[in-house]
């Protein structure tokens, strides 16, 4: 079964997440920070993650850039979900090696999925 | 008989008596002479007191007209000097007062003579520069180098001191604003005058501001999207099945919070604007394809409305423009969408593109409402719109066109419009392309 991680401070948004990837058939983790989110990805080795920029205790950023470090973490595509879109925090996020950024205001979570489906898509070929 | 003496007395006598009666008329004749001699002399004497008294009287008059005109000159020569003290008096109290303004101005002011060199420093100016009791008077743009801090303000005038305005300088904590006048005398310049602004306290304020906007703007993303998504799920039946006027309702709701999402989006641009790093990555883009593009995501609602929509492409291939793809796409979907929303089912539109002196020209026409004549200079300022507008639809911002004229200027391009009330608008704007290229150093 395909692994995802979550790692959002919004419980409203995690549980929504949760319950729409589950329905798709993923079998679904989630965190609550960014040293959480560290922590579990250590121990399940996702497929994919869903990463938020503004946690409490680590940030998105500083998540991505212990996951560089590692060379087992940096394998893994992760997709940020953030509420905010600056081109600035594009890029930085592109150059630490994420593979998409979605805007939650911008997107739904349909999107989210289909989004997610690409990104397992282009991993496996 | 009688006596020959007798005879002879009496002859004696008469002749006497003639000689006296002879004597005397002769007398008399002389006494006439002497009298009309008298009286000749006196006329002429008295001619001659007349007009030596008329000579004199002349005289007399000519010397004190003369004394008078001398009297008349000495006042006007005493009032001229006076007028002159005066004057000076009052140039004196003018330089005091100018003087006192420039001590005691609360800007910081130099004054460079022609040949650039410090002829004058006010107090304000020595505090901002840390120059206090130094003897800068007199020195040279490239001698001033090195006392206190002037080099900051070197840098930013230049040695050859450039005509600036308002160009912000960092000083430590402070941010002041330098702006260069020449000060020219007829034709001659007679020297430069440089004014130093504090500003610090409204880039503060400033900053606060976008800060404060800003990141509201984010918190209130949050539970915008919680909503969205939320909304999104029930329409979706993710939740579970839904009544078809729990449907209706939901999806009512779900539009109402994306207008709360688009009123918050343009808050950010703006402050994003305000902020001064909106454009990101300029690069070579097909103008046409854009504008394509645009017109393409617009579909739905040019059916929708009933709308027809004419796109007159150029006949030349355009140039490529130097541009923030994101934001012209923007400023193109504002434009679209305000053509669409004001212009009633069954109107036109037509979009045209040339290549103009000032580069790519984009020009939109509608046959819609138009805005007011009295509102048309008010079009690109924060949350505008037209009274008429608002009748028409509810929800507009009034932040579109303040953020497009925002991002075509920031491209060093122009934004415009034509409008009739009633009638319809036409907006146009141009890109510069070739030789007047956006250059990279005007982006952030």
């Amino acid at each position: 079964m395909t692994k995802i991680l979550l790692i959002e401070d919004e419980q409203i948004m995690l549980d929504l997440l949760r319950r729409k990837l589950t329905e798709e058939g993923y079998e679904v983790f989630v965190a609550k920070d960014g040293e959480e989110g560290l922590k579990v990805m250590a121990e399940i080795n996702p497929d994919i993650i869903l990463l938020d920029i503004i946690m409490p205790r680590k940030g998105g950023f500083e998540v991505m850039e212990e996951m560089q470090k590692d060379p087992n973490l940096k394998r893994i595509p992760v997709i940020i979900i953030s509420n905010s879109g600056q081109p600035v925090e594009l890029s930085r996020a592109q150059k630490l090696g994420a593979k998409d950024w979605l805007i939650k205001t911008e997107f739904d979570p349909q999107e989210v999925i289909n989004k997610v489906k690409k990104q397992l898509w282009q991993k496996q070929s | 008989m009688f006596s020959y003496n007798f005879y002879l007395n009496i002859f004696l006598i008469f002749l006497i008596i003639l000689l006296f009666i002879f004597y005397q008329r002769k007398v008399n004749d002389l006494k006439k002479a002497y009298e009309e001699v008298e009286v000749i002399l006196a006329i002429r004497t008295k001619a001659r007191t007349r007009a030596l008294n008329e000579l004199a009287r002349s005289l007399e008059e000519k010397v004190k007209r003369r004394t008078k005109e001398l009297e008349e000159s000495r006042i006007a020569l005493m009032g001229t000097l006076e007028d002159v003290e005066d004057a000076r008096k009052i140039a004196e109290g003018e330089k005091d007062k100018t003087l006192s303004i420039i001590t005691n101005f609360s800007d910081g002011l130099l004054f460079f003579d022609k040949e650039n060199k410090l002829s004058l420093i006010n107090p304000q100016a020595e505090k901002l520069f840390d120059i206090k009791n130094q003897n800068t008077i007199g020195k040279s743009v490239s001698e001033l180098e090195s006392f206190g801090n002037l080099n900051l303000l070197v840098k930013t005038i230049g040695n050859e001191i450039k005509e600036i305005s308002k160009k912000e300088l960092l000083l430590d904590s402070l941010t002041l604003e330098v702006s260069t006048i020449s000060i020219i005398k007829g034709d001659e310049k007679t020297g430069i005058l440089v004014i130093l602004h504090d500003i610090t306290r409204e880039k503060t304020i400033e900053k606060l501001k976008t800060e404060f906007v800003s990141l509201s703007a984010h918190q209130l993303r949050t539970p915008l999207s919680a909503i969205k998504w939320t909304l999104k799920m029930l329409l979706d039946g993710d939740l579970g099945e839904i009544t078809k006027e729990q449907k209706e309702y939901i999806s009512k709701t779900y539009q109402s919070n994306e207008r709360m999402i688009d009123l918050i989006n343009d808050l950010l641009n703006i402050t994003r604007i305000e902020e001064g790093k909106y454009l990101f990555n300029p690069v070579l883009s097909d103008f046409q394809e854009i504008v394509q593009l645009a017109i393409s995501s617009s579909e739905d609602i040019i059916q929708k409305r009933k709308i027809k929509l004419k796109f007159e492409k150029p006949e030349k291939k355009l140039p490529k423009v130097k541009i923030d793809k994101e934001k012209i796409e923007l400023v193109i979907q504002n434009l679209l969408t305000n053509a669409l929303i004001y212009t009633s089912p069954g109107g036109e539109i037509i979009i045209s593109l040339k290549n103009s002196e000032e580069g790519i020209e984009f020009k939109i026409s509608d046959t819609g409402i138009g805005i007011p004549k009295i509102q048309q200079e008010r079009v690109f300022t924060k949350f505008f719109r037209g009274s008429n507008a608002m009748r028409v639809d509810t929800g507009g911002t009034g932040l579109g066109l303040y953020i497009s004229k925002n991002i075509i200027e920031a491209h060093n391009g122009k934004i415009w419009f034509e409008s009739k009330e009633g009638n319809g608008t036409t907006f146009y704007f141009t890109l510069p392309c070739g030789k007047r290229l956006l250059k990279n150093s005007e982006v952030l």
